[in-house]
């Protein structure tokens, strides 16, 4: 029963770190390697604030929110002036770099060693500390989160994103500023990718760099692809099928030491199956021009 | 000297690199694909290699030849099934770029699957070394050196003087054109995959002997290559080889200034500042990315 509350918790974690790349990937068209990266600053502000600096969850949250938005002006300003595959190989680049940071500046994130001791979050002075509890705890943030992203994406703003989307040259003709669009868009989707780091660090209670590597931020975006982008659904279905199906291999008897392959190698194959057969994913809007 | 012993390992690792990074080239300037999976391939062939050579006991250069033969059959089989298909429906890079990207995790989770995650050494004797002027090279070190050398002056040549490095170059320079020109574009692809991987799988088994094998190799070899590629200059053909050189070189004065852990961190730096400032590369002709892309 435990397992399975831990899935529901994994689920909501990826539904908005998926959902967030997907304002990315889905309307604006940018394709990003390094969302985990994001993910992990997130994560990492949350922790080190909490457990070095004392702050309570409900300050480390919005602080790594503010942080994490901030650092990724540091790449998509530069990097969004590149166009299609250069924009990708960029947002590669700063992924091996904060990841790197995160394993090598030993004297700010330990290194290797990771965060421990992550204080558990509290709400209205109730400390959530049951696997049930965080499932609802985390379902009602990512519910939230869902709920904005989704608002976003139909505001006049999703609109013009998708506007650069289909056709950037006709979205300047409009008088929309493609440049800034992108470069908030980029923030507005890093800054979400925040919240889930900071729920995995007051969940697990202690975070290493190997949760925010490339491999990850290829999963992540795996799940939109898969699931479909450009709107809401495809990613959620994604997140919910990536994360449960090759779960499914533990009950038809396959033992713990090979199923983390097994389960990689199945995703892995399914997203070259889709992009094959179904390249605007499983039930997405967007099919990749 | 400790800084001459550095840089002659940087030369070394660079001269594989090199390789990697032709092999890349070849793919990249021709068809446009980002091949994430060329790292497949190159980790694929270590493994085979071990198999030939340390399991069943197949002599090193017969292992070796064999092991190169069928990667190259392997990056056949890539394109066969995974990019011919999609180019012929005319799919974008990005396509093609998460096609091979979810290729190179199946294919490496399969191999950790049946070999372990763990180092493999791919030679089970301890190796004579050599020294002069205060470097010391191992034997594997001073065998990559040459037979890279050796592999990139038949590359040189196949591209220069030969029917095949003519259409090659041609093809660089327009992929649609060579049909009409009477060239069988299946069999320039096959040309360019299995070369490719060849290139690809002799790095795996020379960086192999030397430094031993292990799942992620592949995506270290892809990514420096590709990085060496965008230094050298993308839409050349020799240029991947200098970038190759000056990746290893720079590693090495990292290793030297730094620590070894930063080493991949500069990587990445390199690229992102290559991108940004010259995205045509060192040797490139002054083109916007913009232009190089399209």
């Amino acid at each position: 029963m435990n397992y399975l509350l831990h899935i529901l918790v994994l689920v909501n974690i990826y539904a908005v770190l998926s959902l967030s790349l997907n304002l990315l990937v889905g309307y604006a068209g940018l394709l990003s390697l390094c969302h985990a990266a994001f993910y992990g600053i997130g994560a990492y502000t949350g922790a080190l604030l909490m457990v070095d600096a004392g702050l309570g969850f409900w300050s480390a949250l919005p602080l790594a929110v503010v942080m994490t938005v901030l650092l990724s002006f540091s790449i998509s300003v530069p990097a969004l002036r590149l166009k299609g595959d250069y924009f990708v190989l960029a947002s590669l680049g700063f992924q091996g770099i904060v990841f790197s940071v995160l394993r090598n500046w030993t004297s700010l994130t330990r290194g290797p060693y990771g965060v421990s001791g992550i204080p558990q979050p509290t709400f209205f002075g109730i400390e959530i500390s049951s696997p049930l509890a965080y499932v609802f705890f985390t379902g009602a943030i990512a519910l939230v989160c869902v709920g904005l992203l989704h608002l976003i994406g139909h505001s006049p703003f999703g609109r013009a994103l998708k506007t650069i989307r289909e056709d950037e040259l006709a979205a300047s003709a409009l008088g929309k500023n493609v440049f800034r669009l992108k470069v908030k868009a980029f923030a507005i989707s890093a800054g979400f990718a925040a919240v889930p780091g900071v729920l995995l660090a007051g969940y697990l209670s202690y975070i290493d760099p190997t949760s925010f590597t490339l491999l990850e931020s290829i999963f992540i975006l795996s799940i939109i692809i898969i699931g479909g982008t450009g709107n809401t659904s495809g990613p959620l279905l994604g997140a919910v099928l990536l994360i449960f199906l090759p779960e499914a291999l533990r009950f038809l008897g396959v033992p713990n030491a090979i199923a983390a392959n097994l389960r990689q190698i199945t995703y892995g194959l399914i997203l070259i199956i889709v992009l094959r057969f179904r390249p605007q994913g499983l039930s997405g809007e967007y099919r990749f021009t | 000297m400790l800084v001459f012993q550095l840089l002659a390992n940087g030369l070394v690792t660079g001269c594989a690199y090199a390789l990697v990074a032709l092999g890349f080239a070849l793919i990249y300037n021709t068809t446009h694909i980002f091949h994430i999976a060329h790292g497949a391939v190159y980790a694929v062939a270590a493994y085979l290699f071990y198999s030939f050579h340390m399991l069943w006991d197949i002599p090193l250069m017969g292992a070796a030849l064999l092991t190169v033969g069928l990667a190259a059959g392997l990056g056949i089989l890539i394109d066969e099934v995974i990019h011919a298909p999609l180019d012929r429906r005319d799919s974008p890079m990005l396509i093609h770029l998460l096609s091979s990207l979810g290729l190179y995790i199946a294919a490496i989770n399969a191999i950790a699957l049946l070999f372990g995650s763990g180092t493999k050494m791919l030679s089970s004797t301890d190796e004579p070394t050599y020294s002069a002027v205060g470097v010391t090279l191992t034997q594997s070190q001073i065998i990559i050196v040459v037979v890279a050398t050796l592999l990139f002056a038949g590359l040189v040549i196949l591209l220069r003087q030969t029917r095949l490095g003519q259409r090659l170059r041609a093809m660089r320079d327009d992929p649609e054109l060579i049909a009409v020109m009477g060239v069988n574009p299946r069999l320039m692809r096959w040309s360019v995959f299995g070369l490719g991987s060849a290139l690809a799988a002799a790095a795996a088994v020379l960086l192999g002997l030397d430094l031993g094998i292990d799942p992620r190799i592949g995506l270290t070899a892809v990514l420096n290559g590709a990085v060496a590629v965008i230094i050298g200059g993308i839409g050349l053909f020799e240029s991947a080889a200098l970038g190759a050189m000056l990746l290893g070189l720079l590693q090495s004065v990292v290793v030297w200034q730094a620590s070894a852990r930063w080493e991949e961190a500069v990587v990445f730096g390199v690229l992102i500042v290559f991108l940004l400032f010259r995205p045509q590369g060192i040797l490139g002709t002054r083109r916007r990315a913009e232009e190089i892309t399209a």
